[in-house]
């Protein structure tokens, strides 16, 4: 932190600050927290979309319905599994990708630039790519199957596949950003230790695990909470490739909400899914603290 | 000489790479082969597995069919709209979390936080509420003040990062002469982190390019539509041929493609910023 610029010199500069951080926060309140509040609030009501700006207060009756509702636990499994799958897929895949690359060799430049295409594609044309990718009568891979003797598969509309095939598409989206967080931390290993340990006779898996592991793992930590949350938050690729499907195998929280509120016109029941969905979130962003302090108190200890 | 043992490691390392580069760029590789190839033979005879360069023309054809230049034109004016609006309030709350200390300093670090962790649709239906009250539904100004939400925070980060290390002394002469703090931030500080303002003009630029949730939600008059809503509602049709469809992803696609790229650090650092700090 700039120390050195948190002089002030007077009362009257006390007052100097809030200039600057009063309009950016008050603009956060009105399109950012107000609305947040204003969600949950709705969670608590009956509003219905015809009439948004008006709807009572039915206390906890969305969430009432929301337990018996066995929709809401397929939802809930669908999320937690996509999000589970895709930061421990997504984060090995992206350190795998980080650690081959790191070295230089002939052609990095390029590989490393292709490597970050599946990040660099804006959703809606990597989910147009994808389905027709998987589509089932003309699709590559289907064409590859077919070839291999194996047949044709329903990649998005049956329910074995489906998840997984969104699946790879969000890997494919996720992985090389964390090779990028991951490339940032190996590239501030000082070459000095690593060379040190070879001397003393460490091979390169121990070198590994001893000197350049316990270096990246704030990095990969730090990814993996970015991808959690992102899995959370997710909804054009997944809306895009199955609309929720088949059998709201796909269907996450958040792609549920937005069903709920302009499919099934129910504002409030879609409210009482996000509410869980933020409760997700924080849930993952706490763990994430927590584990960042315990760091830097071993740290500092 | 390389000892067998060596070779063996390297061998594994090349096809590593090998396989990782086919798996990421494939994608993008058979877009470019679909937008170009003969439509008979994408859904009857198997597609040819490379581009065709000579049916550059029939894509271009077929492009004309599809509103692509409404769209990206709508696309522009809501990612530049966006880009302006969240550059100014993430420097100034860039320069007052920069240099100040101030009460509620870190309430402020934690509500950036937040906004990375809350998901967009959780704020879809009350700001559906608030923008028919205010007119802004169907407009492109309401889409872009609630994309602005989620990108000023990104902004501020990248921005604050770059002050960080512009030395104080630089801006404490003019202060001492009663230049007004504002003018310092303009006239000192932005001209020295230009390299920053472009990778935060960048970012949000592209956030702005690629929002889909928003602006399916609130604009519901096609004429309104960008790129991403527009290729869209390709899905499930079947009138518009593949090629076009995956013609106008690709030019929809090699912008962001191309700026993710020069400044792919950059957009790296502003996004983990946020979380580390927070």
């Amino acid at each position: 932190m700039s120390a050195s610029g948190l002089r002030s010199r007077s009362g009257l500069v006390k007052l100097l600050p809030y200039a600057f951080i009063l309009p950016p926060m008050i603009y956060l309140m009105v399109f950012m927290f107000w609305p947040l509040s204003r969600q949950m609030y709705m969670s608590l009501t009956n509003t219905r979309i015809v009439n948004p700006n008006r709807g009572r207060f039915i206390g906890l009756g969305n969430y009432e319905r929301l337990i018996e509702d066995p929709a809401f636990y397929v939802s809930l499994k669908a999320t937690l599994v996509y999000t589970v799958l895709t930061v421990i897929i997504g984060v090995a895949l992206g350190v795998v990708a980080a650690l081959a690359i790191d070295r230089p060799f002939k052609g990095r430049a390029v590989a490393r630039a292709i490597l970050l295409f599946g990040w660099a594609v804006p959703g809606v044309a990597a989910s147009l790519i994808w389905l027709w990718m998987y589509n089932e009568r003309s699709g590559v891979f289907n064409r590859i199957t077919e070839l291999l003797g194996l047949g044709r598969f329903s990649w998005l509309t049956s329910t074995d596949y489906a998840l997984g095939s969104v699946l790879a598409v969000t890997v494919w989206q996720v992985a090389p950003f964390v090779m990028l967080v991951v490339l940032a931390a190996l590239q501030s290993v000082p070459q000095e230790v690593r060379e040190a340990a070879r001397i003393d006779g460490a091979d390169g898996i121990s070198t590994f695990r001893a000197v350049t592991l316990p270096h990246i793992r704030p990095s990969i930590q730090l990814a993996a909470l970015l991808v959690a949350v992102w899995s959370i938050r997710r909804f054009d690729i997944i809306y895009l490739l199955t609309g929720g499907g088949p059998l709201g195998s796909t269907s996450t929280l958040v792609v549920k909400l937005r069903q709920t509120a302009f499919e099934g016109h129910e504002l409030g029941m879609a409210s009482a899914y996000g509410a869980v969905g933020l409760a997700l979130a924080l849930m993952v962003a706490a763990i994430h603290y927590t584990a960042e302090q315990r760091r830097m108190k071993r740290m500092s200890r | 000489m390389m000892t067998p043992r060596k070779l063996a490691v390297k061998a594994l390392r090349y096809t590593l790479i090998g396989i990782l580069v086919v798996l990421a760029g494939f994608p993008v590789y058979w877009m470019a082969a679909t937008a170009l190839n003969v439509n008979s033979q994408l859904y009857g005879t198997g597609q040819v597995a490379w581009p065709q360069l000579q049916h550059l023309p029939d894509l271009v054809t077929e492009l004309d069919n599809v509103p692509i230049g409404r769209w990206l034109f709508n696309t522009l004016l809501i990612a530049s709209g966006g880009t302006v609006l969240s550059l100014t309030l993430g420097a100034l709350a860039g320069y007052a979390l920069s240099r100040f200390k101030f009460h509620g300093r870190g309430l402020v670090g934690f509500l950036l936080f937040m906004t990375q962790v809350v998901p967009e649709a959780l704020i879809l239906v009350p700001l559906y509420a608030m923008f028919i009250t205010f007119g802004l539904l169907n407009s492109l100004w309401g889409l872009i003040l609630a994309n602005v939400g989620f990108s000023l925070p990104v902004a501020c980060f990248v921005l604050k990062g770059a002050m960080d290390a512009v030395p104080y002394e630089i801006e404490e002469s003019a202060i001492i002469d009663n230049c007004p703090r504002f003018s310092v931030l303009t006239m000192i500080i932005l001209p020295l982190i230009m390299p920053s303002i472009a990778a935060a003009a960048v970012v949000s630029f592209f956030a702005g390019w690629n929002e889909f949730l928003f602006a399916s939600t609130f604009l519901m008059d096609r004429t309104l539509w960008p790129a991403s809503v527009g290729l869209a509602s390709f899905v499930g049709q079947y009138e518009t041929p593949m090629s076009a469809v995956l013609g106008a992803a690709l030019v929809f696609s090699t912008p962001a493609i191309v700026f993710f790229l020069l400044i792919q650090r950059k957009i790296v650092a502003g996004l983990t910023a946020g979380a580390v700090k927070g």
